[in-house]
């Protein structure tokens, strides 16, 4: 059976060349890179290397870059580091649970909360964050693109607010790394996470950007490791696949995009030409990343029955147990209940190809009318 | 022309296992779900406990199997189709001084009727379970016949099933024993292979269904109160602790002493008492069957058949017929502890060839 993963925003398969050099660096780089010998300076070494792959990826400076174990254990690093009981922090409400679930947690420790809903086209208002601004506002943390909709939130001019006010900015960047040109030179941005499978690279690995000036209390205490900020052995194979991934997403960005865009605008050209009914919601939004509701066919039913022909899409936000509920996200941007059960997830990549998407259309062309017919019945 | 598909439901056991894997064997294209039926819940704290249902374990034995067999795995939530067409049913049979079968239920109501469901929503053209009975298709109408375990036959359990469903039912494990169950999972090194039997009354907690009645329905227990134990002469010999913790031919527990041993005989929801008597007087030569379900013409002459009216009893020849909507049953020879509630099923030889609801009057 073909198989066709079209959900890149869920994670990407690792590139080879990177899987090689993780496997290399696994068995010959085994070293303890805090060990004075040789075998401690080659893994330091790596991970050197690799600091500065993700600063020119960045446009930022190495020692702003410290490793972690992922975009959730950054996010985390940054939110309970930084906020103290009394503190308040301006969030959005269609943040990423690794943000929000966070945030209630901090709840119980006396922190306050404003929570931004997204306008209608997924994406947050500056003057809401301007009005939702109090004296004891210490951060400020909005995503880069939402996970489920894609959408692109103003960074550049949400720093600039948080400059004026003199608040600290944090974004989740872990949906718009590798995939859209981000320059830490131009934008006054104080803490930003990251992850490496998101960019084609290994799982368990991301990064936490923190410009210099900033100072972040450690949660973690250890061995001094990452500025004191993530203590523990470094992951050396996972950092050098992550350098390696995030390198060759920066420089071969610009193609990607063009594929990418021309393989959505092919897919969104076929379902019309072939009479399909749906919503694309979020008109503008990062390349690939597309949440359609296809009319009359509930989301889950539709993501099954593509699976077992080999196809790949998700619906609502994926969660642990496999089981799904209506999407919250489209409910916030104002989407009837019954569109919201109706949404999918079909996110491409830059290895996918024109048959990739040709094969999808024929698939879901096919099955569209005889999932319509059993709308009726409830799932 | 492509593979028949089957939507195969996986308990996570090594019956549901097997049953999958010998499909496979067979040249059918399988599906596996399980079904998430319930979710026994601290009812103060909310927090899920362990129950014999649905366990994280159960099901990731259900995924690991599919995996090794490179079949598509789902998880069905179907919590609200079990609550209502078994544990509310469960409840209100209690409630009323009866003693339900909530496997059967669910068998018909939940496992069968939903499956057919979700197979036509993924084009499906069986569904499968790895029940121990044989599912025989002749041209209008499919039956079932026992397993070929005797010991581990099933069939008593699947009579309610509707008959169309049925046509659209296979069973892979109806011509083989447990014992050759668990010996091919073995050879197939199929992570379930040494899974324990499943229980009855997988979503109560422990066996205390006693307790679960006060959970689940609070406030309706709270009228269960402690009422008279008496004779069948009406005259009281003791307390009960509340009548809903009683079953007809109940022998332990009752609390009061005697020479011969006593027996629960009736449970009188509307005076609040339970009857006691000698073994002897729990013997009957006949009751009535409500909610029949058929897989032969109904009969509307008398016949003459064979019934069981519990999953472990022997059974007896009893003689049937019509009386308006439901249909009474002569025993042959007289059955203990016939209990309204309970499923009886009559069998032709080996056929399963129709059930119903056991009711002690009209």
């Amino acid at each position: 059976m073909k198989k066709i993963y079209f959900d890149i925003a869920a994670t990407t398969p690792v590139n080879p060349k990177v899987a090689t050099l993780v496997s290399n660096i696994m068995t010959q780089t085994f070293g303890n890179p805090s060990s004075i010998h040789k075998f401690g300076q080659e893994s330091h070494s790596v991970i050197v290397r690799a600091r500065l792959q993700l600063a020119n990826a960045l446009n930022c400076e190495p020692g702003e870059i410290i490793f972690t174990g992922g975009g959730s254990e950054s996010n985390n690093l940054v939110l309970q580091g930084i906020l103290q009981s009394g503190d308040h922090i301006i969030t959005s409400a269609y943040e990423h649970p690794a943000i929000l679930n966070v945030v209630e947690a901090l709840e119980l420790q006396g922190i306050q909360s404003t929570l931004i809903n997204p306008n209608k086209n997924g994406v947050v208002n500056c003057n809401d964050i301007i009005s939702a601004i109090q004296p004891n506002t210490k951060l400020i943390s909005i995503m880069a693109v939402n996970n489920e909709l894609g959408t692109i939130n103003p960074l550049l001019k949400i720093s600039e607010i948080s400059i004026e006010n003199n608040i600290l900015f944090h974004t989740d960047a872990v949906q718009m790394f590798g995939k859209l040109p981000l320059d830490l030179s131009k934008i006054h941005i104080d803490f930003l996470s990251i992850s490496a499978h998101k960019v084609y690279g290994p799982k368990g690995v991301g990064a936490l950007y923190i410009r210099h000036g900033n100072k972040l209390p450690a949660i973690l205490h250890g061995g001094g490791q990452e500025n004191d900020i993530r203590p523990g052995t470094e992951n050396i194979p996972g950092i050098a696949g992550f350098g390696l991934a995030a390198q060759l997403a920066t420089e071969k960005m610009a193609v990607n995009i063009e594929h990418i865009l021309e393989l959505e605008k092919q897919f969104l050209f076929a379902l019309t030409k072939n009479n399909i009914e749906f919503t694309l919601h979020c008109k503008s939004h990062i390349p690939g990343f597309m949440n359609i509701s296809f009319h009359n066919v509930q989301s889950k039913l539709l993501l099954m029955n593509l699976d077992m022909l080999g196809i790949a899409i998700s619906a609502g936000s994926a969660c642990a147990s496999g089981t799904l509920k209506a999407s919250k996200v489209l409910l916030q941007l104002g989407v009837s209940e019954k569109l919201a059960s109706e949404s999918v997830r079909i996110s491409l990549g830059k290895s996918h190809s024109k048959h990739d998407v040709d094969y999808a259309i024929e698939k879901i062309t096919e099955l569209i009318p005889r999932l319509q017919k059993t709308s009726d019945i409830n799932v | 022309m492509s593979k028949k598909k089957v939507l195969v439901a996986m308990s996570g056991g090594v019956d549901s296992s097997v049953a999958l894997s010998l499909l496979l064997d067979k040249g059918y294209e399988c599906i596996g779900v399980t079904m998430k039926l319930w979710e026994n819940k601290d009812p103060i704290s909310n927090v899920v406990r362990n129950s014999n249902c649905n366990t994280v374990e159960a099901i990731n034995g259900a995924k690991l199997v599919c995996d090794r067999l490179g079949v598509h795995h789902y998880t069905l939530d179907f919590i609200d189709i079990f609550k209502k067409n078994v544990v509310d049913n469960f409840s209100e049979e209690y409630l009323t001084g009866r003693t339900p079968n909530p496997c059967v239920r669910c068998n018909s109501f939940v496992k069968w009727d939903t499956l057919i469901q979700q197979a036509d929503l993924f084009g499906i053209d069986y569904i499968s379970t790895g029940h121990y009975a044989q599912v025989k298709h002749e041209k209008d109408m499919s039956y079932l016949l026992k397993g070929a375990d005797t010991l581990k036959d099933q069939s008593y359990m699947l009579w309610q099933i509707n008959p169309d469903a049925l046509q659209r039912t296979l069973l892979p494990l109806g011509e083989i024993t447990k014992a050759e169950t668990r010996e091919y999972a073995k050879s197939r090194g199929l992570e379930t292979a040494q899974t324990p039997e499943s229980m009855d009354l997988c979503f109560v907690n422990g066996d205390d269904y006693s307790k679960f009645l006060y959970e689940i329905m609070p406030e309706k227990m709270n009228n269960v109160t402690p009422g008279d134990i008496i004779d069948e002469a009406g005259e009281v010999l003791g307390k009960h602790t509340g009548f809903t913790n009683y079953t007809i031919g109940q022998r332990r527990g009752i609390g009061l002493a005697f020479e011969e041993p006593r027996y629960v005989k009736k449970i009188n929801p509307m005076d609040n008492s339970i009857v006691i008597a000698r073994k002897d007087a729990l013997y009957t030569d006949h009751c009535y069957a409500s909610q029949l379900n058929w897989f032969i013409e109904p009969p509307n002459e008398e016949i003459k058949t064979f019934a069981k009216i519990r999953y472990n009893s022997k059974g007896s020849n009893v003689t049937l017929y019509k009386e308006d909507e439901n249909y009474k049953i002569n025993f042959s020879e007289p059955q203990l502890a016939v209990t309204p509630g309970q499923s009886i099923v009559f069998y032709d030889d080996k056929k399963l060839i129709g059930g119903g609801i056991i009711e002690v009057k009209k």
